[in-house]
C-alpha cells in the first residue's frame, strides 16, 4: 500500500464527513467543517475525484494510446455506475425492511424511495437511467456522468489544457445563465447536483493535479501568493456559514444563479470557496500527519479505498437514520451510530487492502473466464502525489 | 365532511390581487411525496394537476400554471433551501408546501422545524407570495406517535399565527379512513390517498382559493 499522503488524507476526510452529514439532525453534525465552510465535502470529493483522474490518465512510462485511454476511463465509469446501482438497491431494500420490521409504512417515502414502491414500472427505468436518485445518493450519479465525459476531458487536455479550461468554463457559464440542469424522471424535478456546472470543479481538480502544465504548474509556482489570496475567501465563506448568511435569491441581480450560494448549480461563491480551501490547506498534511499520526493513517486508508468506503458509508448513514427514527435522536443513539460508522468505514478500507495484498501475494492468475481488471485502479497501481 | 375542518380559511391576498390584474396564476408545488402523486394511478392525477383542472373550470378564463418540484422524503429544512431558489427562478404567485411527515420520521427537533417553517413563510410574505401549507398524512400507527402529534400541533399553530391557509390532511385522511367501508379512497399501504382522495384534497384547496377570491370580495369585513 502506498504511504499516507495528502490526496488520500483529504479524500478520506471528505468521506468521513459525508457519512456524518448524511444523517440529518445527528448531534455530531455540528462538529463537521460544513458549519464554518461555505462549500462542503461534496465539492471536496468531486475536486479530488478530478485530481485522481489525472493519475488514471497519466500512467507512468509510455503514454496510453487514445483508444486505450478511452477504454480505461469508460471502464472506470462502468464500475462507478455499478456501485451506484448496487448501493441504491441495498438502500431500497433497507428502507423496505425497516418499514416491515418497525411496522412503519411512512418510511417507504424516505429519500425519494416512494416512487420505487408506488410507481415501480416507470421508476425502475428511471433507476437504471440514473434519472431517479434516492436522497443522499446523488453524488455517484454525478461522478458517473463526469467519468463518462472523462475521455473527452482527457483528450482535450492532451490537445491543450487551456482549451479544456476554456471549454469547461464556457459550459459552466452557459448552464448557470439558463439554469440548465438534467431532468429527473418519473418524479418531475431536477438533478440534485447539476453535472453541467459541477463538471468545472472536477476539471479544475484534474488540471491542477497536472504538475507540468497549465494551471497545475501555475498553482505550484505561485502557491505562496495563492495561499495568502485564499485567506479572505476562506474567512468570508466561514463567516457566512457560521452566521447562516446567504444572499436573498429574490434580491440578487440577474443572472441570479451567479450570485446565490446554491449547491445544486455550484454557484461561483461556493466554487471559489472550495478552490480557496484547496489553496490554503494544500501542503498542510505533513503537519497534520506529524501531530496526529493515527488520524493521518486512518483517513488516508479511507481515501485509498474511496469507492468502497463511499458505498459502505452511504448505506450506513441510511441505517443510522433508521436507527434514529426507531430509537429517537439523542446523544446516546448518535454516539453509537458514529462509533459503528467510523469503525465500519475503517474495516472497509482495511478489508479492501487486505484483499489487494492477498491478490498481490498470489500473483496474477490468468484465466480465460475472469474479466479484465478495468476497475478501480487497484490502489497499489495508482500513483498519488502530495501537492 | 365540512370544509372548515379540513382547511382552515385564511386569505390569499397576493393571488387575489394578481387575478385582478391578469388571467394567469403560477403555482409552485413543493415538498414531500404526494406532491407528485404517489399512489395515484398516473402522474397527471396528482393533486397539483387536479387542482389546476378544478381552478380552471371554476374560474373561467383563468389560466393556472403549475410547477412541480416535489421530492419525496425530504425534511422541511432541505425543502426550505430549495424553495427559495425555485421561487427566485420561477416567480410563482402561490406556493403549495407539503411538509411534516419526514421531519417527524427523522426526529427533527420541533423548535428547529418551527423556525424553518416560520422564517420561510415570513420570507414568502415579505415577497408577496401566498403560501398554502399541506399537512402530514394520517396512518393508524402514527396517530399516537409523539413526534407526529408535535409536528401536527406546530403546523396548526404556525398557520394560525401567520394567518395562512393550512390543509389539515391528517384529519381529512382519518375521516376517509373511517369511511373506508363505504368507498375505497385510501390506496393499499393505508398511507397514500388514491385518485379519489387526491381529488378530494385538490377540491378543498380549490374551494379555499375560490372562497378567498370571491367571499372576500362580496362580503364586507366582519370587524
Amino acid at each position: 500500500m502506498r504511504a499516507p499522503n495528502e490526496i488520500d488524507f483529504w479524500r478520506g476526510f471528505a468521506l468521513a464527513t459525508i457519512f456524518i452529514n448524511h444523517v440529518p439532525g445527528i448531534f455530531y453534525e455540528r462538529f463537521t467543517h460544513r458549519n464554518v465552510s461555505l462549500s462542503d465535502s461534496a465539492e471536496m470529493f468531486v475536486f479530488l475525484a478530478g485530481w485522481s483522474l489525472r493519475f488514471v490518465v497519466t500512467s507512468p512510462g509510455q503514454p496510453l494510446s487514445a483508444f486505450r485511454l478511452v477504454l480505461r476511463l469508460v471502464g472506470r465509469a462502468v464500475v462507478i455506475y455499478a456501485a451506484q446501482i448496487l448501493i441504491t438497491v441495498i438502500a431500497i431494500a433497507l428502507i423496505a425492511a425497516a418499514s416491515i420490521y418497525f411496522d412503519a409504512p411512512p418510511l417507504l417515502e424516505w429519500h425519494n424511495a416512494a416512487a420505487v414502491f408506488e410507481e415501480p414500472v416507470a421508476t425502475h427505468v428511471g433507476l437504471v437511467l440514473l434519472s431517479h436518485q434516492l436522497g443522499y445518493f446523488n453524488i455517484l450519479p454525478l461522478y458517473v456522468v463526469l467519468m463518462t465525459a472523462a475521455p473527452v476531458i482527457a483528450l482535450l487536455d492532451r490537445a491543450s489544457p487551456w482549451l479544456l479550461l476554456a471549454a469547461s468554463l464556457a459550459l459552466y457559464v452557459y448552464a448557470l445563465l439558463g439554469g440548465m440542469n438534467l431532468p429527473t424522471w418519473p418524479v418531475e424535478g431536477r438533478w440534485f447536483l447539476d453535472p453541467l456546472t459541477w463538471q468545472l470543479i472536477f476539471v479544475l481538480g484534474f488540471l491542477i493535479a497536472g504538475p507540468d502544465t497549465g494551471l497545475g504548474r501555475f498553482a505550484r509556482r505561485h502557491h505562496r501568493v495563492l495561499r495568502i489570496v485564499a485567506i479572505p475567501f476562506v474567512l468570508a465563506g466561514g463567516l457566512a456559514a457560521w452566521f447562516h448568511y446567504s444572499p436573498d435569491p429574490l434580491r440578487v441581480p440577474d443572472p441570479k444563479l451567479f450570485f446565490m450560494f446554491d449547491k445544486t448549480f455550484l454557484s461561483p461563491a461556493r466554487l471559489l470557496h472550495a478552490i480557496a480551501l484547496v489553496g490554503l490547506f494544500a501542503g498542510s498534511f505533513r503537519y497534520i500527519a506529524r501531530a496526529l499520526p493515527p488520524l493521518g493513517s486512518y483517513l488516508s486508508m479511507l481515501g485509498r479505498n474511496s469507492l468502497n468506503v463511499f458505498c459502505v458509508g452511504s448505506v450506513l448513514s441510511l441505517a443510522g437514520q433508521i436507527a434514529r427514527f426507531e430509537y429517537g435522536g439523542g446523544i446516546g443513539t448518535d454516539t453509537v451510530v458514529i462509533i459503528i460508522g467510523i469503525v465500519a468505514l475503517g474495516v472497509t478500507g482495511w478489508v479492501s487492502e487486505w484483499r489487494d495484498r492477498l491478490r498481490a501475494r498470489l500473483g496474477p492468475q490468468p484465466s480465460p473466464s475472469s474479466p479484465p481488471q478495468v476497475s478501480s485502479p487497484p490502489a497499489s497501481s495508482r500513483r498519488a502525489q502530495p501537492t | 365532511m365540512p370544509s372548515s375542518s379540513i382547511a382552515a380559511p385564511a386569505p390569499l391576498p397576493n393571488v387575489t390581487a394578481t387575478l385582478e390584474q391578469r388571467k394567469t396564476i403560477r403555482v409552485l408545488a413543493i415538498g414531500s411525496s404526494s406532491t407528485y402523486g404517489v399512489g395515484a394511478s398516473s402522474g397527471s392525477k396528482n393533486y397539483p394537476a387536479q387542482l389546476t383542472d378544478i381552478l380552471e373550470k371554476a374560474l373561467k378564463g383563468i389560466n393556472v400554471e403549475i410547477i412541480n418540484r416535489g421530492v419525496s422524503g425530504e425534511v422541511a429544512k432541505t425543502t426550505a433551501e430549495r424553495l427559495r431558489v425555485e421561487v427566485a427562478l420561477t416567480h410563482p404567485d402561490l406556493v403549495l408546501w407539503q411538509l411534516g411527515t419526514n421531519d417527524a420520521l427523522a426526529r427533527v427537533p420541533i423548535d428547529e422545524f418551527e423556525d424553518t417553517v416560520t422564517s420561510t413563510i415570513q420570507w414568502l410574505k415579505e415577497n408577496k407570495i401566498d403560501v398554502v401549507l399541506v399537512g402530514l398524512q394520517y396512518t393508524a400507527r402514527f396517530a399516537r406517535d409523539d413526534s407526529y402529534a408535535a409536528i401536527r400541533d406546530t403546523l396548526r399553530k404556525i398557520a394560525g399565527q401567520q394567518n395562512i391557509l393550512y390543509v389539515r390532511r391528517f384529519e381529512a385522511m382519518r375521516y376517509i379512513s373511517s369511511m373506508r367501508s363505504q368507498q375505497t379512497m385510501v390506496s393499499g399501504d393505508d398511507l397514500h390517498l388514491n385518485d379519489l382522495g387526491y381529488h378530494c384534497m385538490a377540491e378543498h384547496i380549490a374551494h379555499a382559493v375560490i372562497a378567498n377570491l370571491f367571499v372576500r370580495r362580496f362580503r364586507p369585513p366582519t370587524n
